[in-house]
């Protein structure tokens, strides 16, 4: 069964975002990925040639993209997909040792899922949340922040009993007062998405 | 355009790439993703030089420096420096390379050093140690060390992107000349990075590459990253013996170099020829040579008393021939050739006709028309509009299609200098717009079909017929785009040829004629074109190839129609095809890389054959056969060699021969001879040229059984020494 047999508006939608040429069409490659990884999880091999005949271009240039970006996936992940940042600030303060800690005690390395269905686990480059090391976004929902092993084990049991735990902040990130760097002035760096505003802290 | 190059100054035309500067000015610059016929890209930022351009004032005077007299335009100079493959040379501009700049030496030997990061550096191993760029340019231009201590990135090694074609992709430099080449070349998107930084590795999701140009891009690559598995641990680089000759499996007649070692030819790779192939060859011409080297008939053969063919020695086979003929009035001994004869092997061919009076002569396959070519390869390349009728230019002319796909795409080709075809020719793009509505693919479907704005699903025979009358709307709008083009071609392949009267002829130059199109038709055989404007047709009352069966005796060169003559048969092979099951006498034949001589291609461009290393053991080409053939007849052979041949050609053809160009020259032979001929259906492919499966227990068995002769010193005691 193809995906996008039955969804001709769909495919029109996502069509109309873009000049009506051949150049046009193949931009349309990166929302339709989304929608088959949202509704399945990753995308098959099936998917890309799919896609492919769809945009005009060949299975191969489809792999090329999607392979290009670590947010698709070419193989099935888990009910929670376990994104651990793994880039310099997160290891210093001890991404390496949660790593290890979620493949050792989830049974699950990458490209695998455990044997319950529920965990995947992958390392990811800087998610922006330097100051809150170490940190870990579970599926798209959000950020997890400042990881101890405490903190671990009690969103690892709640996951296990499949009560997601609220993240700590949920995308798109927001900035918190405390989170915010200031200037030696007092004045506080960058606009806020919260509408904290500037001002000394 | 003045342009400065380590302080010489040189005059270039505009839109020079500042890397041909650099060529032009007689430097060097290093570069691994630049090439001649693709886009550049500036992937490997290995053709680094520092550049700097003369400024204007708002008044429009330029910024000078320095005073009165010796006032000169302030040379403004870029912080960096640049890379030269994607750099346009501009007016006034001034580049140095290493030789005069520290900085640009310093920046080389860091992108050397950055380059051989992760390469594995087997080159003690790799096939393409001693031809590798990479090799050559990290010792021209490296630092001999790397301050990079930890361990290499490791990847897949050996693994096949089909049967031809292995990549190692540790040894891949990531500098995008494979991946474009299937873009804008074949037009087959199948090759692309996958996965990005440090992990970016070659692949297709297609399954396998395309048979059909997939060849080409072992040539390219720079390094010994995508292998020609043919020829795969068969040799290194330097124990090869190249021989520069001409392609002759179909009538495009590419340039390609001849790789033998060891008397076995073990690798075909392509020559650049700007006129015909480029630089590019097809599949079949690449990868289908090993039956040069399998299998090969290397004595002559002689039937026995039981019936069997036994070795014998040419004087046993002219003697054998002699007795069997005896008594056969000379007229009614047939001679038949293959078309992939050179022009040389046709002359001797007809002059021992004449002295036998035979008028049974023949050459397979060939047309029963001879439609003499108007365009040439570039015409195609540069045409605006291109109508392909009845072919299968994947099975006819497959390096055609090539220049096909390159007209559709503008028909830009790079411009020509002194140091050779410009190596960054700026106005080719990645992903070229293409312009499908200039093709009218009109016949069966072919490869070619999906390129083509205008598909007609038409019986070949009288496609030509109904583009004259056009009775479809399809037909008329090809019609209408003939006349309004300005520099239309018509390609005709072997449907619409097969089986041509003689109004074919008529319509078509009245076609043409109107639509001011310029002609190509695909001839029959490699050198049919060749061999019809000597007079190799049966002769009036003669018996052709298809009527071998009633032909008195015959002698058969290089062709198997699975036949043999009623009475006495003599078959000249390679191999012992089930023709020469069947003859009284087989004599061994050379293959075509092994000859001297010209042939003539689809254009009627003359091009050389050179003779490879092959071990053949007492083959002989047609022209020393018919010698020997002569002498057992009793006659005094017409042509006894080369020599002899090119001097009737000169006489007969007004051909020069003995000192054709490299590239080949156009010549417009006579009227050719023409004959009813049987149809045809072309194939590229043999089945001999499919390499056996043998793989390597079986090739090292070979090795230490005899098979192959390993180089070593003649046993003869050497002169000199002390003793
Ligand atoms: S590709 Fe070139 S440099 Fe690399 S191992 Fe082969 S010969 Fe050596
Ligand atoms: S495989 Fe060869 S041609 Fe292709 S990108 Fe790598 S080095 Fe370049
Ligand atoms: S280093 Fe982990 S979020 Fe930036
Ligand atoms: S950057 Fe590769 S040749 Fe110029």
């Amino acid at each position: 069964m193809t995906y996008f047999a039955d969804k001709s508006a769909l495919v029109a939608d996502i069509f109309s975002r873009y000049p009506d040429s051949p150049q046009g069409r193949r931009s349309a490659l990166m929302p339709l990925l989304r929608e088959v990884q949202d509704a399945e999880g990753f995308v098959s091999e099936a998917r890309m040639a799919e896609i492919a005949v769809l945009i005009g271009t060949t299975a191969t240039e489809v792999r090329s993209v999607m392979s290009f970006y670590s947010t698709y996936h070419t193989v099935p992940t888990g009910k929670y997909h376990l994104q651990v940042c793994s880039t310099l600030m997160c290891a210093l303060a001890g991404s390496d040792e949660l790593w290890d800690h979620l493949v050792e005690t989830l049974d699950v390395q990458p490209g695998e899922v455990s044997p319950d269905g529920r965990f995947s686990v992958q390392k990811v480059e800087c998610l922006g949340s330097c100051g809150t090391a170490p940190m870990l976004q579970i599926n798209d929902d959000g950020y997890y922040e400042n990881v101890g092993p405490g903190k671990c084990a009690r969103i690892l049991a709640d996951l296990r009993a499949d009560r997601q735990p609220l993240p700590d902040n949920p995308v798109p990130v927001t900035v918190t007062a405390e989170g915010r760097q200031v200037m030696a002035n007092g004045q506080t760096v960058g606009t806020s998405l919260t509408g904290l505003g500037g001002g000394t802290v | 355009m003045k342009v400065t190059v380590d302080g010489h100054e040189l005059d270039l035309p505009a839109g020079t790439s500042a890397i041909d500067a650099v060529f032009g000015a007689g430097g060097d610059v290093p570069y691994f993703c630049a090439h001649p016929y693709l886009s550049p890209v500036g992937a490997c930022r290995m053709c680094l030089v520092e550049s700097g351009s003369p400024r204007k004032n708002p008044d429009g005077s330029f910024v000078m420096e320095g005073e009165g007299d010796a006032a000169k335009p302030k040379i403004f100079w870029f912080p960096k420096p640049m890379a030269s493959c994607t750099m346009q040379a501009t007016e006034g501009m001034h580049i140095r390379t290493a030789k005069t700049s520290e900085v640009v030496a310093k920046a080389q030997a860091g992108m050397m050093e950055f380059t051989l990061l992760n390469h594995p550096l087997d080159c003690p191993t790799c096939d393409k140690g001693g031809a590798c760029e990479l090799q050559d340019r990290a010792f021209e231009y490296g630092y001999g060390a790397s301050r990079f201590g930890f361990d290499r990135r490791h990847a897949d090694k050996h693994y096949p992107l089909s049967d031809f074609v292995i990549l190692d992709q540790e040894r891949c430099i990531h500098c995008k000349r494979c991946v474009r080449y299937f873009e804008e070349v074949p037009g087959q998107e199948v090759l692309d990075f996958i996965e990005r930084g440090g992990h970016t590795f070659i692949d297709t999701e297609e399954g396998g590459l395309p048979l059909g140009f997939q060849g080409n891009i072992t040539d390219i690559c720079p390094v010994g990253a995508l292998l020609d598995n043919v020829a795969r641990f068969r040799g290194r680089n330097w124990e090869y013996d190249h021989t520069p000759t001409t392609c002759t499996l179909c009538s495009v007649g590419c340039s390609i170099t001849a790789d033998a070692r060891n008397g076995r030819l073990e690798r075909v790779v392509a020559r650049e020829n700007r006129d015909v192939n480029e630089a590019w060859i097809c599949d079949a011409g690449r990868f289908g040579h090993p039956f040069a080297s399998e299998e090969r008939l290397t004595t002559p053969l002689i039937r026995n008393e039981d019936g069997q063919l036994v070795p014998a020695t040419w004087d046993e086979a002219i003697t054998a021939i002699n007795r069997g003929l005896a008594g056969l009035s000379l007229a009614d001994l047939g001679l038949f050739t293959g078309s992939e004869a050179t022009l040389e092997e046709g002359a001797a061919l007809e002059a021992l006709a004449d002295v036998l009076q035979t008028r049974h002569v023949d050459h397979s396959p060939r047309q029963a028309v001879d439609i003499a070519p108007t365009a040439t390869l570039t015409d195609v390349a540069q045409a605006d509009f291109v109508a392909v009728i009845g072919a299968d230019l994947g099975e006819e002319a497959p390096v055609l299609e090539l220049r096909i796909l390159e007209m559709l795409r503008g028909g830009l080709l790079p411009p020509e200098f002194a140091h050779g075809t410009a190596i960054a020719d700026l106005r080719l793009v990645e992903r070229p717009a293409r312009q499908p509505e200039r093709l009218a693919v009109i016949g069966a479907e072919s490869r070619l079909w999906e390129h083509a704005g205008h598909r007609i699903s038409a019986n070949g025979r009288d496609a030509l017929a109904r583009l004259t009358r056009p009775d479809t709307d399809a037909l008329k709008a090809v019609g209408e785009a003939l006349t309004k083009a300005e520099r239309p071609v018509l390609v005709l392949g072997a449907d619409a040829l097969n089986g041509a009267s003689g109004s074919f002829a008529a319509t078509l130059s009245d076609l043409a004629g109107r639509t001011g199109a310029k002609v190509m038709a695909i001839p029959a055989g490699p050198n049919s074109r060749g061999l019809s404007a000597l007079n190799l047709v049966p002769r009036a009352g003669g018996l052709g190839l298809d009527r071998l069966s009633e032909v008195p005796a015959a002698f058969i060169s290089r062709l198997n129609p699975g036949l043999r003559a009623r009475g006495f048969t003599v078959v000249h092979d390679t191999h012992l095809t089930a023709t020469a099951q069947l003859a009284d006498v087989v004599l061994p034949a050379v293959t075509n890389y092994e000859k001297r001589g010209t042939t003539v291609n689809l254009e009627g461009r003359l091009l050389p054959l050179n003779p490879a290393a092959i071990q053949a053991g007492e083959a002989a080409d047609l022209i020393r056969t018919l010698t020997a053939l002569a002498e057992a007849l009793g006659v005094k052979a017409p042509v006894r060699g080369l020599r002899g041949a090119q001097t009737l050609l000169a006489s007969r053809l007004g051909l020069k021969l003995d000192s054709l160009p490299a590239g080949g020259v156009i010549h417009r032979l006579p009227r050719a001879h023409t004959a009813p001929a049987q149809p045809h259906t072309p194939r590229l492919w043999t089945e001999r040229m499919v390499r056996r499966d043998q793989d390597w227990v079986d090739r090292i068995a070979d090795l230490t059984q005899g098979g192959w002769t390993l180089p070593v010193a003649p046993t003869a005691p050497q002169p000199g020494g002390d003793d």
